[in-house]
């Protein structure tokens, strides 16, 4: 048996060769070809080993250690070759936990923010590139049957064409306002942002880190806020984003609501919640011919 | 599609066409005398490939990690409406606290054509120029154009133009260090160019709709991780200079079209791939190809240039392939084979030449050579 | 670059060998070196991801950082090269020897020396250095004892690179291309394998096709800190993703297989540098020694005596950036050093002093006439002021009044009193005062003969005194005042390494 894993790892090495060769030449094609067979290999070896292991238990190699001083990681049960990182019991679904963060901010949010605040006020964290296919998923849920779920997770649109905005994921619920983006509207959510996990914090028996670490996130980014992450008060915080966003409330919202107004008026509701991937607006279409 | 273009088009072959960037355009500016060079950028070919397939594969590429910090670091400073970038803008230049607008130049809403989302850019940035008050200040992904050889290149930017009392500043984000107040020297110099060739072409996008060139500051920020850290810190670059370096090398290149004209018609690149994507063409005959088109090599293409082993082994035997100064410090003379027959008598040539200079200097370095070789054993 | 070493390069291209660029060798090369090669992680500042570290050629030792990403990891590598490296610096603080000079003291009889592959080399060490020379070993961010101790010992070479002097620390590829010219662009000369092949290559190859060998990076691993791109992606990547998934998992014989493959890995990139750096190293060795060389390693080992000792007490790490005072003094101190350098280096070496004889500033020829015995009566006391003419074919841009000095009499002087040209040939009228003893008549051999082969140069080998500059304490308020003290801080030891 270990000599299929011996036999296995010299071809392992001989293709990761070839790869780095055809790398090497300019050859795309090739490489990933023997990319291909390189994975193929990897993954026979991988169950080769497996198989031996299961075969001949308590065998540990003498791994000649060169360095000292490793941090091992303590023995757990046997390790699935490839399994993702540890997640959490999934409870509930990748959509539920969305709508937590969101709901909990209270603007449109990226995967990643979604991501941190979750992991910071709820069990558990998730990869943030299952998101990107969360708004498709939801998208296709909504034109098969529209309304028939109480929310969906859906797009932030753009206040000039109305376009989905890129990265950013919003609750359907939430008035169209809410769910437009004009220029002033990024740094009017941040700051919106920054208040709503002051007052979850608040809402919290006690300290918990990561709070803090989302926090500081905010605070170092909001002028006046605190001075180092050693001092931060979550009352400073507020105050601090209150106070910017009273400079720039009155005009984003004036741009948001013209925006929801045209929103309504000219799209069906698919295109409301999801945005519109049509050619651009015919006004920039006639500045084009002059 | 016009003469140009096809001939162009005709010369890339059947492989996808690779577009500009601003490290192209320096690299070009930094060598403008290189028609080969100029040919094949504009045709969009894959030097890469073509260097490899001739026999000559250089070792040009990069590292994964270096990529994923790059991008990680780019993300994360522009996240949440550019949060750091802004609050560093209001740091490093004092700017307003209203002036807090982002805009995403790069959503169109759809697939559309370079030339509509350029169209777009032009027109968004001169409104902002025009306008009194908010109409903007920062403006992530706009889509560029730049002339070079007589042709448009688009240069799509993962920079942020920023807008400060009415002029638009050029925003760099790149994840190698400043440590104590201080950067790899090449590194700032590489993205000082890289600025100085988007200030162009942001002033050219402007000059469109009868700005001024005034408008776009010759000042540009560079952002970079602080110390050995994720925080980022800004930087001021001053790119006059490299702004008039660039001006004038950009007009020394000649137009493609006239390239063009010195080409045999039936000229091409392409390397005539099967069903199943393998070249057919032979090595030999694409090497031959490539020689017909002149290139400028010098050591300096090693790090720029993904012909550069092509070309170097076709300056096998010159004195430029020594060292950038070279020629000069040999007397100017191209061949190393006429260096070694003038130095060691075997060639004389008439007095009052300029081969003759050349000549007494070669004698005089070869004779002090020789005499100290000999005194030393 | 001049035009002999160009015309040497020329030369190297035509004949596919490397040429000589100097006679002998111009830095000191120690009988038992430490070669570190250090392996960064592409696209961070500073981050160490392997390295090949030993003053035995037969006894490498590989370090690996298994996950480059996590602090702890990094420390810890930080603390087995720290094990290394004070271990070899402190196996040269035994013996002692008497320094000479106007102050004489006790130094340490021999000083450490560092050797690494190229430049980049330097820097990694450099930004290692400052990396951890402020961590401390209690706190909340402790770190082990011996790493700020490493970090000041790195700082401390990396600093003497600056001196053109100093040959504490070296990169190979520099001192190779010193001493040698290959038939391609300096450039290209710092790919130490390809070097390696135009100066050694294998029996039966020319030095051209060695080097166009050396140059595929699957036969000859870049010498670092940069990795392979290729190596990066096609192997790297994956196993830092299997130690990093194992590590997750919680699993020991996983984590075990994992980290073993990475350090296989790593080896393959680093293992063959490692013969590179002691055939380099050897090669150099192999050329005699510069006569000046052994005073300014002297100067090298009173720096060394001088830092151990600054360790030893407990003194502070080097600051984050010089004072305006300390700064302007090294400057200046370098530009004077490196003049002092290069008279030394022609003095040595005939190939270099050659370059002078190009424009002027030197000349060689023969003694065509002499008079030893003339003596100068015209001042209160009768002096010694032999004259010899030379004879020379070289141009000559020194006027009467200059003073010149012979490589092969140091201590005379030499003053001209006359240039004469007459077909094509010089005649150089000199004055010649002091290195003769002290009657009236010259000791046997301290003036040249008629037909004696003799080299006249408008600098000297001497020491020259520094720059007055203001004690840092007195720094002027226009260049910022006097620099603080450096008081250890909490954010020093707290500083990000991510």
């Amino acid at each position: 048996m270990t000599e299929h894993v011996e036999s296995l790892e010299r071809r392992i090495g001989g293709l990761r060769t070839a790869v780095r060769e055809a790398v090497l030449a300019g050859d795309r094609e090739r490489a990933a070809a023997l990319r291909r067979d390189l994975r193929q290999a990897e993954q026979d070896w991988e169950d080769a080993l497996t198989q031996a292991e299961a075969a001949t238990p308590q065998e540990a190699p003498p791994v000649q250690a060169v360095r000292s001083g490793a941090a091992q990681p303590t023995v757990g049960p046997a390790p699935r070759p490839g399994s993702e990182a540890r997640e959490p019991a999934p409870l509930l679904p990748l959509r539920e936990h969305v709508h937590q963060a969101l709901s909990l901010l209270t603007v449109p949010a990226a995967p990643r923010l979604i991501a941190t605040v979750h992991e910071a006020f709820f069990a558990g964290t998730f990869a943030t590139a299952r998101l990107t296919s969360l708004k498709r998923d939801e998208e296709r849920s909504f034109r098969s049957a529209p309304f028939a779920r109480p929310y969906y997770i859906c797009a932030a649109l753009t206040a000039d064409l109305l376009a989905p905005a890129r990265g950013l994921l919003a609750i359907s619920t939430w008035p169209m306002e809410r769910r437009v983006i004009g220029s002033l509207s990024l740094r009017v959510d941040f700051l919106t942002a920054a208040i709503r996990v002051v007052e979850a914090i608040e809402r919290l028996p006690g300290p918990v880190p990561a709070t803090r670490r989302l926090l500081w996130r905010f605070a170092a980014s909001i002028p006046g806020a605190a001075a180092a992450a050693a001092q931060l008060d979550p009352f400073a915080v507020r105050q601090a984003a209150a106070a910017e966003l009273d400079v720039h409330q009155a005009t984003d919202q004036h741009v948001r609501q013209a925006a929801a107004q045209r929103a309504r008026a000219q799209l069906d509701d698919a295109q409301q919640l999801f945005g519109t991937r049509t050619q651009l607006a015919p006004q920039i279409d006639r500045r084009r011919g002059s | 599609m016009t003469g140009p273009e096809a001939r162009l088009a005709r010369l890339r072959g059947r492989s996808l066409p690779r577009s500009h960037n601003a490290r192209t355009i320096a690299a070009l500016a930094s060598n403008p005398g290189c028609a080969r060079r100029a040919i094949l950028d504009a045709a969009g070919a894959d030097k890469q490939r073509l260097a490899a397939y001739a026999g000559f594969p250089a070792p040009f590429g990069q590292s994964r990690f270096a990529l994923a910090r790059g991008n990680a670091f780019e993300a994360q400073v522009k996240a949440e409406g550019a949060a750091q970038l802004l609050t560093l803008l209001r740091t490093h230049l004092n700017l307003p606290i209203p002036e807090a607008h982002y805009d995403d130049l790069g959503e169109v809403g759809g697939n559309a054509s370079l030339d509509l989302r350029h169209a777009r850019t032009r027109t968004l940035l001169a409104r902002a120029a025009a306008s009194q008050d908010e109409a903007g200040t920062m403006f992530d992904h706009p889509l560029l154009r730049l002339e070079v050889g007589g042709r448009h290149a688009f240069l799509e930017p993962d920079l942020v133009a920023f807008r400060l009392h009415g002029r638009f500043h050029v925003i760099e984000i790149k994840s190698f260090a400043v440590i104590d107040g201080q950067a790899d020297g090449d590194k700032v110099a590489a993205a000082a160019i890289q600025s100085a060739v988007y200030v162009l072409a942001l002033r050219d996008a402007l000059a469109e709709q009868h700005i001024p060139p005034e408008a776009v500051s010759h000042e540009t920020i560079l952002v970079c991780p602080e110390n050995f850290s994720n925080r980022p810190v800004a930087v001021s670059l001053d790119v006059r200079k490299q702004l008039t370096v660039l001006r004038r090398q950009l007009s020394r290149m000649a137009r493609i079209a006239d390239l063009l004209d010195l080409l045999p018609p039936d000229l091409t690149f392409d390397l005539d791939p099967d069903r199943d994507g393998v070249p057919r063409r032979r090595p030999a005959e694409l090497a031959a190809a490539i020689r017909q088109v002149e290139a400028r090599y010098a050591p300096e293409c090693l790090s720029t240039c993904e012909m550069c082993f092509f070309c170097r082994d076709e300056a096998r035997g010159c004195t430029a392939a020594l060292g950038r100064d070279a020629r000069e410090e040999l007397g100017g003379v191209e061949h190393v084979q006429t260096v070694l027959r003038l130095a060691g008598r075997i060639d004389r040539p008439a007095p009052g030449t300029d081969l003759a200079e050349a000549a007494a200097l070669l004698r005089q370095a070869a004779r002090l050579r020789a005499e100290a070789l000999r005194e030393a054993v | 670059m001049s035009t002999l070493t160009s015309l040497a390069r020329a030369m190297a291209a035509a004949s596919g060998t490397a040429q000589p660029a100097c006679t002998v060798r111009h830095v000191h090369l120690s009988p038992r070196p430490l070669v570190f090669i250090p392996l960064a992680l592409a696209g961070e500042a500073n981050a160490p991801l392997a390295a090949l570290v030993g003053d035995d050629p037969g006894a490498p030792n590989l370090l690996v950082v298994p996950e480059p990403r996590d602090r702890d990891l990094r420390f810890a590598f930080a603390a087995d090269l720290a094990a290394v490296v004070l271990r070899y610096t402190a196996s040269y603080c035994a013996d002692q020897e008497p320094t000479g000079g106007r102050d004489p003291g006790l130094r340490y009889a021999d000083a450490p020396q560092l050797l690494v592959p190229n430049p980049g080399g330097i820097a990694f060490t450099r930004l290692l250095g400052r990396s951890t020379r402020f961590r401390r070993a209690e706190g909340p961010y402790a770190v082990a004892e011996s790493v700020p101790v490493l970090g000041r010992w790195l700082t401390f070479f990396a600093d003497r690179t600056e001196s053109p002097a100093s040959s504490l620390m070296l990169a190979a590829t520099d001192a190779l291309s010193a001493h040698w010219a290959t038939g391609q662009s300096p450039a290209e000369d710092r790919n130490l394998a390809v070097l390696l092949g135009w100066i050694d290559p294998p029996p039966g190859m020319s030095g051209a096709q060695a080097a166009a060998l050396a140059e595929d990076p699957l036969r000859s691993p870049p010498t670092g800190p940069a990795t392979d791109p290729t190596f990066d992606n096609e192997v790297l990547d994956q196993r830092i993703l299997a130690v990093r998934t194992a590590r997750l998992t919680g699993g020991g014989r996983a984590y075990q297989r994992a980290e073993a493959a990475l350090t296989d890995a790593l080896a393959t990139q680093l293992t063959p540098t490692w013969t590179l750096m002691w055939r380099a190293a050897e090669l150099l060795r192999g050329l005699p020694e510069a006569a000046h060389v052994r005073r300014r390693w002297d100067a090298d080992k009173d720096a060394f005596t001088w830092h151990a000792g600054h360790i030893r007490e407990g003194g502070p790490p080097q600051p984050r950036r010089d004072g305006a005072v300390s700064a302007a003094g090294r400057l200046a101190n370098t530009e004077r050093v490196q003049e002092m350098v290069a008279a030394q280096r022609a003095f040595d070496d005939p190939l270099v002093m050659a370059e002078y004889r190009m424009t002027g500033e030197a000349f060689a020829g023969r003694v065509a006439a002499a008079e030893p015995d003339r003596v100068d009566a015209t001042g209160r006391r009768r002096v010694l002021r032999p004259r010899v003419t030379v004879e020379t074919g070289d141009a000559v841009l020194a006027e009467p009044g200059a003073t010149l000095t012979s490589p092969a009499r140091p201590s005379q002087k030499a003053r001209v009193i006359a240039v004469t040209e007459a077909n094509g040939r010089t005649r150089v009228l000199l004055e010649l005062q002091g290195g003769m003893g002290r009657a009236l008549t010259p000791e046997p051999g301290s003036v040249p003969a008629i037909g004696e082969p003799v080299c006249y140069a408008a600098f000297g080998d001497g020491y020259q005194p520094p720059p007055a500059f203001p004690a840092s304490e007195d720094t002027p308020w226009t260049h910022g005042g006097p620099p603080p003290r450096y008081v250890p801080a909490d954010e020093d030891a707290r500083e990000d390494w991510s």
